[in-house]
């Protein structure tokens, strides 16, 4: 069963002249874990589809179904509840709040969101699966891009989501660690029974993927 | 508050620099606002002391006391109760050989009226002589002591100092309290001269009769020698120093807030709330605010402490509380107006960095 599920989606930035078709007819599908990578060239459209599967945008047409229910047209209100409740982003050091420490960053979850989080024995059981125990009482700007990194992913799973987007999560690591982060998606779909999905274009995380698309000119084709 | 907090101390500088801007305005508008009500109430001290209500004069003295003569047959209908006193002002230059020269203002009264017994004597005691006088606190801070001998408008009668008075001041001078008689020495008029005026702590008392004229309090300070003139002045100065501190305060506000759109835009995505971010940069605002204001209540507090004396200064609860809400309006509309901007975030910002 998908989790997620795009049908014919498009979307189209501005009008007349300037207008872009940054997505034409996409369809896409996932399922909890499993690691989809999404791969393609600059410009192919891959932001562009992962703030449309992860509500921060709305389609130009087609239908964005996450678990049952279709997201495409919901209120910003429902949209921002679903973020916080069901989708997980990792956006390279960027979805960390800068003037919080790491454990602080849970806690403003905790603050907004009461119910439905992991916890705090599994959050430490989390963050020594990630290496970075050690490291909460530091600011973003204290970690290494590998570490802020590991703790935007903790940043995201906290709230126990079901669904995980990652936009170029190895944009700035070397190949041992994108090895060590590709191993990592991998164990947590599993282990944490999520649906992972890795928009990139670093060709080393293709062994680590369940399923791989490729994008390009904003259509999308299943490669595996 | 949470993120408010978390922000400001992660922030320190930049948020320490802010707390310091508004203290330095609140300082400034507290200062200035105590100057100008220490400078208006030596104007009218006196007459609050006296708690006066009604001022009897002479109807062509226009307004001023120490022009208004009113005589025998002026008073022959008064009815003076102990709510009425007699007063006779007179402007006087009060010399000592050893002491600096003072302008100051004789008001000359009697022993058995009000106004005798309500002065709030901080040394020495109540004139009992026609050649004693109860003087204003502010001889003493320039030097005077009980028991000098003054000579007032170059006389050779001398009066001798009994007693110090505490807040007796009118038109910006300090009192000498005498007899009646001794005013009526220093006025050097016809012997049908009574006094100055009549003043009335009654809300209700009324003397017209032949050239009085009865005058609410209100009109009779309008009337002081420039108060009205200075007032206006220093109201104005402070009512743009107002504005312009509003003005300053909600553009730096909303600057601050601007340079945050990021971070919104991160939160956004995560799927924090936008009113979650409202509240937390409003009571950021009103944190700011509120500590530039102590800060600036106890610096004032300090400063009035350590001038001299001899300024007038009255920092009164009026000052702090229209200063204090005046300053927290501020904030709220200064980080109200980016709200807008707040809302408008757009969280697909925080990728494709
Ligand atoms: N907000 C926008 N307004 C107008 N056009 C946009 C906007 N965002 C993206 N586009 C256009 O849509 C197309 C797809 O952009 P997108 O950012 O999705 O590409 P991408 O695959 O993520 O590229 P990259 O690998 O460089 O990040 C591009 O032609 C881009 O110029
Ligand atoms: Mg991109």
């Amino acid at each position: 069963m998908a989790i997620i599920e795009l049908k014919n989606v498009q979307k189209v930035y501005g009008t007349g002249a300037a207008q872009v078709v940054a997505l034409k007819n996409i369809n896409f599908k996932a399922s909890l874990g499993e690691v989809v990578l999404i791969m393609g060239p600059s410009g192919a459209g891959k932001s562009t589809f992962l703030t449309i599967a992860g509500s921060l945008q709305k389609p130009t047409a087609g239908k964005v179904i996450v678990g049952s229910r279709d997201i495409a047209h919901i209120s910003t209100r429902e949209s921002d509840r679903l973020r916080l409740t069901q989708l997980g982003f990792v956006l390279q050091a960027y979805n960390l709040v800068p003037f919080l420490k790491i454990k602080e960053q849970f806690e403003l979850v905790n603050k907004v969101k009461k119910e439905g989080n992991i916890g705090a024995a599994k959050l430490q059981e989390l963050l020594k699966q990630l290496g970075i125990s050690s490291l909460i009482d530091k600011y973003p700007n204290e970690l290494s891009g590998g570490q802020q990194q590991r703790a935007a992913i903790a940043r995201a799973l906290y709230a126990n989501p079901q669904i995980l987007l990652a936009d170029e999560p190895t944009a700035s690591l070397d190949s041992e660690n994108v090895a060590e982060v590709g191993q990592l998606f991998k164990k947590l779909a599993k282990d944490y029974h999520k649906a992972i999905l890795l928009v990139t274009h670093d060709p080393r995380l293709e062994q680590y993927a369940d399923h791989i698309y490729e994008m390009m000119d904003g259509k999308i084709k299943q490669k595996s | 508050m949470f993120l408010a907090i978390k922000e400001i101390k992660r922030e320190k500088l930049r948020y320490g620099l802010i707390i310091l801007m508004i203290f330095l305005i609140s300082y400034l508008i507290f200062i200035l606002s105590a100057l100008a009500t220490g400078l208006a109430s030596e104007n009218t001290q006196a007459l609050e002391s006296w708690n006066a209500q009604k001022v009897i004069l002479n109807i062509n003295a226009n307004v001023s006391m120490s022009q208004s003569i009113l005589t025998k047959s002026d008073l022959k209908k008064d009815a003076l109760t102990k709510d009425e006193a007699l007063v006779g002002q007179i402007p006087v230059v009060v010399k000592n050989s050893k002491r600096p020269q003072i302008s100051a203002q004789f008001i000359g009264i009697k022993k058995e009226q009000f106004i005798y017994h309500d002065q709030e004597l901080i040394a020495g005691r109540r004139a009992k002589k026609n050649n004693e006088v109860t003087v204003d606190q502010a001889f003493k801070t320039k030097g005077y002591q009980l028991g000098d001998k003054l000579a007032l408008n170059g006389s050779a009668k001398k009066y001798r100092i009994v007693g110090f008075i505490k807040n007796a001041k009118i038109n910006i001078a300090p009192i000498i309290y005498g007899t009646l008689q001794s005013w009526k020495k220093l006025r050097q008029g016809m012997p049908t001269l009574r006094a100055s005026a009549i003043v009335s702590r009654n809300p209700d008392y009324k003397y017209n009769y032949q050239n009085c004229k009865t005058y609410p309090i209100d009109q009779f300070i309008k009337k002081l020698p420039g108060y009205t003139a200075q007032n206006m002045t220093f109201e104005l100065m402070i009512g743009f120093l107002y504005v312009i501190s509003l003005i300053i305060i909600a553009v730096f506000l909303y600057i601050l807030t601007m340079q945050k759109m990021h971070n919104y835009a991160v939160m956004r995505a995560q799927g924090i709330p936008s009113s979650t971010l409202v509240k937390a940069t409003i009571s950021q605002a009103l944190i700011l605010v509120l500590a530039g204001l102590i800060i600036g209540l106890i610096a004032t507090m300090i400063t009035i402490k350590v001038l001299p004396a001899a300024v007038p200064i009255s920092f009164t609860p009026k000052i702090i509380l229209t200063g204090t809400i005046g300053l927290l309006v501020t904030a709220i509309i200064g980080s109200l107006i980016p709200v807008r901007s707040i809302l408008k975030v757009d969280p697909a910002q925080a990728i494709g960095e």
